[in-house]
């Protein structure tokens, strides 16, 4: 294994940036998300960011196009696109699995989604593996092994005093060569991963929620939620969006932002019909789309077992105890 | 404000690289197009004629499909498109919001955005050959129309036509043209108009659409209904009473839709999109769906 | 605080085998140790799920506000800050005080589930700040009480202002610094508005987006207008229960806000705290005729 003292990953990543614009996890403000890298900014090497790297790729407001409505008169204008080649540092099995949920939202069944589409291609990822999951992390039970994530192109070890760097695509390669002389080969074995304290057991539920649309549950379960929005904004693979307009006199720009389901606004109809009118509608269809639709449309489930919908709601809605009580319905 | 994140305060003047006007690889980016003509239906429902700027056919819709229709700065929604003629399709839109109440407002030469087709259309290949009844209530014969006016320039492949059509009033009845002129026309086409509540000047049938069907008593064919919920809701039973099979009972749904291609998750029923996978179902695949619509 | 538990649940249970009420609301364990969670509970077997600990800290009061069109009667157990949140929702007119059982508890001072994370089981959980500056954590308006009605936490002899002093302190640009650092950060997730009592509008602003009032757009001038919007809707009704900021995913300090409008609210109108008294006006919802008014 190609290894480097963990005393070194600034000399690493200011070679990178050379190449790339790095993006790293990063701890601010009693929050934490990936942001831009800097000479100097201090990686979070501790457990994952409390916002998902999902912006990266679809950022929570984006424009798409300007526009210009003089008199009766219409004119659409392309933005300029942001280019070059991108580098992510340190994303977590967890957020991995969300990458390839939101590929096939975002590039499969007909449409492709360019704005998107662009942020994915021009970005290398180098995965970090965990070892001790965090007390609201499940990914384990979804299948997904929390040191190589699925889907990365470098897969990076956390082993203490060093670091670990495979590369697993060509992409990820041309990583490593880049940085040739940083990195030493050494052997090493990875650390066994840690006792996960959440293990949902989720094996059935999908198909078991094909007949539960009706069940009694849905009312109990919904009892507690606020409809806020935290859920889905922290979530990984949440990726519903509104499209909207900021209009300055003649000139105006459409972009999308994220939108929660959560919101009663989300499905309301300009004649004043909605057909998710109440709470219950609303979390049933968050939880079946993650747990039933999305795995019907794209054989996948919408979760990847991040833990930050547990960690961030205010009244502890836990979609491990939800997975729990939907096999324990009769 | 600025939409973007940056919260600077420069000048967020963008480089006019003008989109092309005709073909674009961005699903979610609009075409330039232009209103052509404008027939007022009824006291608050409008069909608006679209074609590009060169006076061309902005997209080939089939029957059924959709269309997002946009005013830049007001906003962006789907409508399903009611009639193509060989330069232009038609929309037929009820001011009912924010931008159906502005579009209210334009005049014939405004310029729109607009993108699709989008959805699946009308089963043409099932429907034809076949005796077909369409029903419809208020600005639901919209969609509807789309399909009529095909069989009617496909007159020889279909077999007769029937319409069952229910406004309140009147005066809320759409295409009037339709109705009292033209399709009376069509050699095998038989039609059925009623309103709600009597009124000065109607000596046609008065009551409402389900209990015409049911008094109507058609043998059991393909039927393409559309209409508010509380008509299909009561119209349903009526059809299975009369011996509507489940699969020749289609029906175009309606949701709340932003971008049309299947990403910005509102418009599900379940594990499908109204936008995509719709919005014509037939009863037989509703009834795999969850009835949240 | 066991022991209390046991009481409570023999209460819970007792109002609905006598159907006193339709539904009991009330606390129940979450997945961790320092997680506890409301529950809402209707069969008296399912009482047995209700708890009284120290991470009892979920206001339940605005709760109530969806079940206020329900036949009968919803029961609630509550705390001081539950109450005076209860009290205002009273004072608004947004709640039948004939329709609620309520049953007081005096609160000890809820632990922080932050820090008990990561400080680990058995180590000493410090109390959440809010809830070592409350001056009311005794149950304020209830039909009952349960335990003994005495303060079982230690009381500071007025509310501390000095957060508030500082930012006052602070340059304008300083202050603008300051403003965008914490409001860059808002997701708009709406959590804090969703769990913050005095927040009852039946339809919010921020949910009228094709007004065009405000917009979607995820930025520090539309998060700020949000924020400062929902901090000056709320004056005069905030009770200072700090459940926005806790509820706050991105940890933004919502209440610096607030406290800024109660102390500019007691130097204006008169020392007054939000649902202490539920037959007091609201220093904001009426008028007296000597009020100031500089400006006319």
């Amino acid at each position: 294994m190609l290894v480097a003292q963990k005393a070194k990953l600034r000399e690493i990543l200011n070679a990178l940036s050379e190449e790339y614009q790095v993006a790293v996890p990063v701890q601010r403000e009693g929050t934490s998300a990936f942001e831009l890298y800097r000479d100097g900014i201090e990686v979070m090497f501790n457990g994952n960011t409390s916002i998902s790297p999902k912006g990266m790729f679809f950022p929570q407001t984006e424009k798409m196009y300007g526009f210009k409505t003089v008199k009766n008169t219409t004119e659409f204008v392309s933005l300029p696109v942001e280019q070059g080649k991108r580098l992510l540092f340190g994303v977590r099995s967890c957020d991995m699995k969300s990458l390839d949920c939101l590929d096939q939202v975002f590039l499969t069944k007909g449409y492709i989604d360019e704005f998107y589409k662009q942020k994915r291609e021009r970005t290398v990822i180098v995965a970090l593996g965990c070892n001790e999951p965090g007390e609201t992390c499940f990914c384990a039970s979804l299948g997904l092994d929390p040191q190589k994530a699925a889907g990365a192109d470098v897969h990076a070890y956390d082993l203490g005093e060093v670091i670990g760097f495979e590369a697993v695509t060509e992409a990820g390669q041309k990583v490593l060569d880049l940085l040739k002389n940083h990195l030493r080969e050494q052997q090493f074995a990875l650390p066994p991963v840690g006792e996960f304290y959440l293990k949902p057991e989720v094996a059935g539920v999908p198909e078991k929620l094909k007949g539960m649309f009706e069940s009694p549950l849905w009312e109990e379960i919904a009892r507690k939620c606020l409809n806020c929005g935290a859920c889905t904004y922290v979530c990984p693979t949440c990726h519903c969006f509104d499209i909207s307009q900021d209009v300055r006199g003649e000139k105006g720009i459409k972009y999308r932002c994220w939108d929660s389901c959560m919101f009663g606004e989300y499905t309301q109809m300009a004649g004043g019909h909605n057909p998710r009118p109440t709470k219950k509608e609303r979390v049933r269809n968050r939880f079946m789309h993650k747990l039933n639709y999305f795995p019907e449309r794209y054989n996948m489930l919408l979760c990847t077992g991040c833990g930050r919908c547990l960690d961030v709601c205010p009244v502890k809605m836990d979609i491990t105890s939800i997975i729990q009580q939907i096999k324990e319905a009769k | 404000m600025c939409a973007c994140n940056c919260d600077c305060n420069h000048d967020h003047d963008y480089d006019h690289n003008s989109v092309s006007s005709t073909v674009t690889s961005n699903p979610l980016i609009p075409m330039r197009a232009k209103v052509i003509n404008i027939v007022q239906e009824t006291v608050d429902t409008k069909t608006f004629y679209i074609s590009t700027l060169d006076g061309e056919k902005p997209f080939d819709p089939q029957p059924g499909q959709l269309g997002m229709l946009s005013l830049p700065d007001i906003g962006e929604a789907m409508f399903s498109v009611t009639n193509k003629g060989e330069k232009h399709i038609e929309m037929a839109i009820k001011a009912v919001g924010e931008l159906t109440n502005a579009l209210h407002e334009i005049e014939v030469g405004q310029e729109v955005g607009i993108r699709g087709p989008y959805g699946n259309g009308f089963p043409l290949d099932y429907c034809r050959g076949k005796d077909l009844l369409f029903i419809g209530g208020g600005i639901g014969l919209a969609p509807v129309r789309s399909l009529i006016m095909h069989c009617i320039r496909n007159r020889e492949d279909y077999g007769k036509l029937t319409v069952v059509y229910g406004a309140r009033s009147k005066g809320d009845l759409c295409f009037k043209e339709d109705l009292f002129e033209n399709w009376p026309k069509v050699p095998n086409m038989e039609l059925f108009i009623t309103i709600d509540k009597e009124e000065e000047g109607w000596d046609g049938h008065v009551g409402f659409v389900p209990s015409y069907v049911e008094e109507l008593a058609f043998k059991p064919q393909v039927t393409v209904l559309c209409g508010p919920p509380v008509m299909i809701k009561f119209t349903l039973p009526v059809l299975q009473k009369m011996g509507f099979a489940e699969k020749d009972i289609i029906t175009t749904l309606e949701m709340r839709m932003k971008c049309g291609v299947g990403k910005c998750g509102r418009c599900n029923i379940g594990s499908k999109y109204v936008c995509l996978d719709g919005p014509v179902f037939t009863m037989e695949e509703l009834k795999d769906l969850p009835p949240e619509y | 605080m066991e022991d209390l538990t046991l009481v409570l649940r023999r209460t819970a249970k007792e109002i609905l085998e006598k159907g006193e009420a339709q539904m009991v609301i009330g606390w129940e364990k979450g997945a961790f140790w320092y997680s506890s969670t409301s529950a809402f509970i209707s069969k008296p077997e399912d009482t047995e799920r209700l708890i009284w600990d120290e991470y009892c800290v979920n206001n339940l009061a605005k709760y109530l506000l969806d079940y206020r069109h329900k036949e009968g009667k919803v029961a609630v157990f509550v705390k001081g800050c539950d109450s005076r949140a209860l009290n205002v929702l009273l004072q608004d007119k947004q709640l039948k005080r004939e329709k609620i059982l309520i049953i007081g508890l005096a609160c000890p001072g809820m632990k922080d589930e932050v820090e008990a994370r990561k400080l680990g089981r058995g180590s000493s959980i410090p109390l959440y700040k809010k809830c070592r500056e409350c001056r009311y954590p005794n149950a304020l308006n209830y039909d009952f009480f349960i335990g003994e009605d005495k303060v079982i936490k230690e009381i500071p002899a007025q509310d501390d202002f000095s957060e508030v002093q500082a930012l006052e302190s602070l340059s304008p640009d300083e202050k603008y610094n300051k403003f965008v650092a914490n409001y860059e950060r808002c997701l708009r997730c709406y959590a804090c508005r969703n769990i913050c009592p005095a927040c009852n509008c039946r339809e919010c602003i921020f949910d009228r987006t094709a007004s065009g009032w405000s917009s979607k757009a995820n930025n520090v001038s539309e998060n700020m207008f949000f924020a400062l919007t929902r901090a000056l809707h709320v004056a005069g009704r905030c009770v200072g229960c700090g459940e926005c900021e806790r509820a706050c995913p991105v940890n933004i300090p919502i209440m610096l806000l607030n406290k800024k409008i109660i102390q500019d609210i007691n130097a204006l109108f008169g020392e007054y705290e939000a649902g202490t008294d539920v037959t007091a006006k609201l220093p904001l919802g009426g008028f007296e005729f000597t009020d100031p008014e500089e400006f006319m």
